[in-house]
């Protein structure tokens, strides 16, 4: 399945990054995501926002990848974001209690990265 | 008429489905399709295709890190409306190429089992582990559900 990655830093505010992730987020995929986190976090990323409005699917181990950012944004004071709108995706969340763990968000426009985060 | 009835039968009958998966993370979307389409035979709705698909993509992650020793194989079974697959690792009959099992290091095996267990009580009926002859094997069991989610 295909998947493609994009990431980027807030002008405004480098501590804040965005992540877009589209596709299936399975155990072939993982590591990608895994490998894009860490590179955000090299830059000096302390909040995340990651972008999977065209993501389909989402396993239990891009999940786990997901929820080692997460601890990893808060130990740093920052926090990971989830912009999500697939049911899927949502019920996955819900299943493991973890929709109110992260700061899940239906669109981009529900936040300001730059203003949140400064 | 025949239509009617060539439907009911189709419903009724037993079907099995084997398929066997390289060492190859790419491929357990093979198996994903698979449940999907045998969901839909045994008349899921989308959801609940979505959730059997879902839940057989968590049955692999139960044996951990693939290599190029062994293969994952599934079996479908379709009786009416519920559908029972059972994954088993088995060494491959000839050896794969083999990869460099980047998951094996980056994702926390331990952590990844404790939410496929959280989502697979939650998506099918029923699931568990055996080892039969020697082969560990993981097992789900969905039927269709009349009432909404």
């Amino acid at each position: 399945m295909d998947q493609t990655i994009a990431s980027g830093q807030q002008r405004r505010n480098p501590a804040s990054s965005t992540l877009k992730m589209s596709g299936e987020l399975d155990l072939a995929a993982a590591p990608m995501l895994q490998e894009e986190l860490e590179a955000l976090f090299t830059t000096g990323a302390i909040s995340i926002f990651v972008d999977l409005l065209d993501a389909t699917f989402l396993d239990s181990t891009a999940l786990g990848v997901l929820v080692n950012a997460l601890n990893r944004c808060q130990e740093l004071g920052g926090q990971l974001h989830l912009i999500v709108t697939d049911p899927q995706i949502l019920r996955v969340l819900d299943i493991t209690g973890l929709t109110d763990v992260f700061s899940v968000h239906s669109s981009s426009d529900e936040l300001n990265p730059g203003k949140e985060d400064a | 008429m025949n239509a009617i009835v060539d439907s009911k039968r189709r419903t009724t009958e037993r079907e099995v489905i084997e398929i066997s998966i390289p060492s190859s993370v790419d491929l357990v979307v093979l198996a994903r399709f698979t449940a999907a389409t045998v969901g839909a035979r045994a008349g899921f709705d989308l959801d609940e295709m979505d959730d059997l698909r879902l839940a057989v993509d968590e049955l692999s992650i139960s044996f951990g890190p693939l290599d190029g020793e062994t293969c994952l194989r599934f079996e479908f079974l379709r009786e009416d409306d519920t559908v029972t697959v059972r994954c088993t690792r088995e060494p491959m009959a000839r050896l794969s190429e083999v990869h460099e099992s980047v998951e094996r290091d980056v994702i926390n095996w331990e952590q990844a089992r404790e939410l496929s267990e959280q989502l697979l009580n939650e998506l099918v009926d029923a699931h568990g582990q055996e080892v039969t002859n020697g082969r560990s094997a993981s097992w789900l069991r969905k039927r269709h559900c009349t009432s909404p989610r």
